[in-house]
């Protein structure tokens, strides 16, 4: 098995609904003469299940976007099958479960921020006391209330991203495809919109979700995609992406000098010097940022730009709904969700959650790490294109030495 | 309906913000209130319609036209190239609708605009007819500010007479196909002046059906011949001596008229409506006493007109063919967006535009026979293989032109003739219909089969 199809393993819950499915999907680019120009999608597969965030990652230019695009039908594939939610991406009335920010602010820069709204929900034949409404909620979500009759244009890139995904989501879509979510937006906004997307999930959304910026799909993501040259490089769950399998990191308060020369001496019995590596934790600069904004905040320091206080617009939340009866079956809703579809907590409640090791998690910790159990991959998923054989032999002796105990 | 009147009120914004509306709407003004008030009238009751009715509503159509031209080709390719589009299409609107919505959104803003600049025209004209004399005052009311129907002599069937001319001719000569229908031609011309020329001392009489007119006539409300003619040697002064001859043994009254008419335009006078026979006949008379033939054309040398009906609904009936016009330039222009770019597609109508107003060059090769002439020695043509290939094309070119152009509200308002029911449900169907529904096929067709994504240009 190449180190291709190690990564490239089906996830386990296939009972789970798919929202998504794609094979073989390829699309080239053609001339005027119809001579093939560029091959932005290579043979593509992958499904996409309900209640998941789902990460396209890849650097420019990957095929990332071209998918997306295929995904909404603004382009047509040259070879392979899409369907989303149960129909093609043409189908129109699916459209109406579907929200869609794209990779740029593709917004008419002559409307203001509440007709840009009003349009969107005209188009998914909203009431005009439900398009008010979702347009008033969605604007102090996006933090552009108080500049709702400003046009469109005359607004920072990063605005521009906050009345694109609230446009995005004025029909509250079962499927939400952000491309670029996080692209000009301030550290904030960052946050919020990764809050936003959580919160989502934990409704039972699908997010779709395309991005480079590898921290915004770490903090969100369950599984993701790489694309490398139009063809999926890795696929999986993101934390067995990421888990370094042959090594371990206590985190404790400051110890006495004398204490943690014990757990060095201890530790050293094991290990070679060399390759125990004592710090201090440093605090993440996003972390930091939005620190020193909410210490500011609270001095009421004016801003002419964006400003939000986090609030999800309560129809997102699902407390739209006034009648006590709504509510309990809401609730209910909520409590039998299916444990799979729960969502990955965010990545402050993740670290608090760590802290609390047990005490088997802990021995398995402390034990020398076995060579990773490989997933099979599925029958369904179709081989990638083999790779030549002095690449695999490269690729063989590189994973021996990875997975092996350092001699 | 909710969604269409979505992307009608986008293309309404869109036009009020990118000050296409403001800009048209000086230019109309100057149209309507400035044009007349530069150009100075003669003082009579043609030269005041001359500019306070034709030039405003030709300069009105013209000005709307352009305009609509740029809208329609401007508001969706720039959606496309922008990627506005991509927005919109995903979300749950038919494509088809997009477009119409687009469509309709530009059609009722000619609307508004038509109507705004129309009634201006009309009160203006109203309001500036009273500082006319009193006896151009009643000219305008009788032969502009009406609306009246045109009575024709049925055209004659000239080809029994042809076919019997070319079979003598033939009996005589052995002819080749070629010159058997070069002859034909010419045996054509020949019987058809026949039915045309009035000789010098000879005279030449019209019996037309004026059934229709009787109701008018019963109201007291005078006839009027509208004639139009050519002479065969031009006179010094340009005008002739027309002797007329109208009514018959039927009619309560005969009138006869002696005048000195221009020729080569058309001269109109009225006549009492007595002079309709009882059987509903009406027999004019004309005697040439001139020193030269003149000949009246058989489509539009002579006809009668009567009082049919009130300015104002004839003058909303012009305005709605202007309209239906404005609706296919918008399709045109719709069209050509749906599948290219903003200034191709723009370059792409104004060709169309201007092949629909030259078609006078392809009318000409049409009836010739041929698109390079002849030769002057053998009358052969010059290029027959050309001939071959282009003159069938722009045979049908001519036909799909001639569905537009047969309309002509602006010359039939400012002569004051009836502009009927029939003809607006005709220019209805043909322009907008027939015309228009191509265009849109051909527009909806492309827009779906597009990758609306698959734009050169960056987005904004």
């Amino acid at each position: 098995m190449t180190l291709n199809e190690e990564k490239i393993a089906q996830p386990k819950n296939d009972d789970r609904e798919i929202v998504v499915s794609v094979r073989g999907l390829t699309k080239i680019f053609k001339d005027f003469w119809g001579r093939p120009k560029a091959k932005a999608v290579d043979n593509v597969d992958f499904d996409v299940y309900r209640g998941e965030v789902f990460g396209l990652l890849g650097p420019n230019g990957s095929g990332k976007t071209t998918t997306i695009k295929m995904l909404l039908g603004l382009l047509n594939p040259t070879k392979g099958q899409i369907e989303v939610l149960g129909h093609s991406p043409k189908h129109v009335a699916t459209k109406s479960r579907i929200g869609y920010l794209p990779e740029e602010s593709y917004l008419y820069r002559y409307l203001d921020s509440r007709e840009t709204l009003e349009f969107f929900g005209n188009l998914f034949k909203l009431s005009v006391p439900e398009r008010k409404k979702r347009a008033e909620q969605l604007l102090e979500m996006v933090g552009l209330a108080g500049i709702w009759n400003r046009p469109v244009g005359e607004f920072s890139k990063g605005m521009q991203r906050r009345i694109g995904l609230a446009q995005a989501l004025i029909n509250d879509p079962d499927l939400i495809i952000l491309d670029e979510p996080t692209s000009g937006l301030d550290p904030i906004g960052c946050r919020e919109v990764k809050d936003l997307i959580l919160a989502l999930a934990r409704r039972g959304k699908t997010i779709i979700l395309s991005s480079h910026l590898l921290a915004d799909v770490e903090d969100v993501c369950d599984r993701v995609v790489i694309y490398y040259g139009g063809r999926i490089q890795a696929m999986g769950e993101l934390k067995e992406l990421l888990s370094t399998r042959d090594a371990i990191r206590i985190t404790t308060p400051v110890l006495p000098k004398e204490t943690l020369k014990k757990v060095i001496d201890i530790i050293r019995a094991d290990v070679g010097e060399d390759k125990i590596k004592i710090d201090n934790p440093t605090q993440n600069l996003e972390s930091y940022f939005l620190e020193v904004v909410k210490k500011a905040k609270q001095q009421a320091l004016e801003t002419s730009g964006a400003t939000s206080e986090n609030i999800i617009a309560a129809y997102l939340r699902g407390e739209a709904e006034t009648s006590p009866a709504e509510k309990t079956e809401k609730l209910l809703e909520r409590l039998t969700y299916k444990p799979e579809a729960a969502k990955q907590p965010s990545s402050e409640q993740k670290t608090k959650e760590e802290i609390k090791i047990d005490e088997s998690k802990l021995i398995a910790l402390t034990e020398i790490q076995k060579q990773p159990e490989i997933k099979e991959k599925e029958q369904t998923q179709p081989q990638p294109k083999p790779i030549p054989e002095s690449e695999l032999k490269k690729a063989d002796e590189k994973l021996s030495s990875l997975i092996n105990k350092p001699k | 309906m909710q969604r269409l009147y979505a992307i009608i009120w986008l293309t309404w914004k869109a036009a009020f913000r990118f000050r296409l509306i403001w800009v048209i709407s000086a230019l109309l003004v100057m149209a309507v209130v400035l044009l007349p008030l530069m150009i100075k009238h003669d003082g009579t009751a043609r030269g005041f319609t001359q500019i306070l009715l034709t030039y405003t509503l030709s300069a009105i159509t013209a000005l709307l036209g352009i305009s609509t031209l740029w809208l329609s080709c401007g508001t969706l390719s720039r959606d496309i190239e922008e990627c506005q589009i991509q927005l919109v299409a995903t979300k749950p609107i038919p494509r088809w609708q997009i477009w119409l919505g687009k469509l309709v959104g530009i059609i009722t803003l000619d609307l508004v605009m038509l109507a705004l600049s129309g009634a201006a025209v009309y009160f203006l004209l109203i309001y500036r007819a009273g500082k006319l004399s009193e006896k151009e005052q009643a000219i305008l009311r009788n032969e502009v500010l009406v609306a009246r129907s045109s009575l024709r002599e049925p055209l004659p069937d000239l080809k029994p007479d042809v076919d019997r001319i070319l079979k003598e001719r033939l009996k005589s000569a052995q002819l080749s196909p070629d010159e058997i229908r070069d002859l034909r031609k010419q045996i054509e011309e020949q019987v058809k002046a026949a039915h045309q020329i009035v000789p010098k001392d000879y005279r030449r009489e019209w019996v037309i059906d004026a059934s229709k007119a009787m109701d008018s006539a019963r109201l007291g409300r005078p006839l009027f011949l509208r004639v139009k003619f050519y002479a065969a040697q031009p006179t010094f002064g340009g005008s002739y001596l027309c002797i007329w001859r109208i009514g018959s043994d039927k009619s309560q009254r005969v009138v006869e008229l002696e005048q000195n008419l221009p020729g080569e335009t058309f001269n109109e006078f009225p006549i009492p409506p007595e002079v309709i026979g009882s059987d509903g006949k009406l027999v004019i008379s004309f005697i040439n006493r001139n020193q030269t033939a003149l000949l009246f054309p058989l489509e539009e040398g002579l006809e009668v007109l009567y009082y049919e009906g009130g300015f104002a609904i004839n003058f909303i009936r012009g305005l709605l063919i202007i309209l239906f016009w404005l609706a296919l330039l918008a399709a045109m222009g719709l069209a050509a967006s749906s599948f290219l770019s903003f200034p191709v597609a723009a370059f792409a109508t104004m060709s169309v535009m201007v092949l629909f107003f030259s078609s006078g060059m392809l009318r000409s090769s049409v009836e010739e026979q041929t698109v390079f002439g002849r030769d002057h020695e053998t009358g052969k043509p010059i290029n027959p293989l050309m001939d071959t290939l282009m003159l069938p094309v722009f045979k049908f070119t001519l036909k799909i032109v001639d569905l537009a152009q047969s309309f002509s509200p602006v010359d039939y308002l400012s002569a004051g003739r009836t502009i009927s029911w029939f003809d607006l449900l005709k220019a209805f169907l043909q322009v907008v219909v027939f015309l228009g529904g191509i265009f849109a096929l051909i527009g909806i067709s492309a827009f779906y089969r597009r990758e609306l994504a698959n734009v050169q240009t960056s987005g904004p």
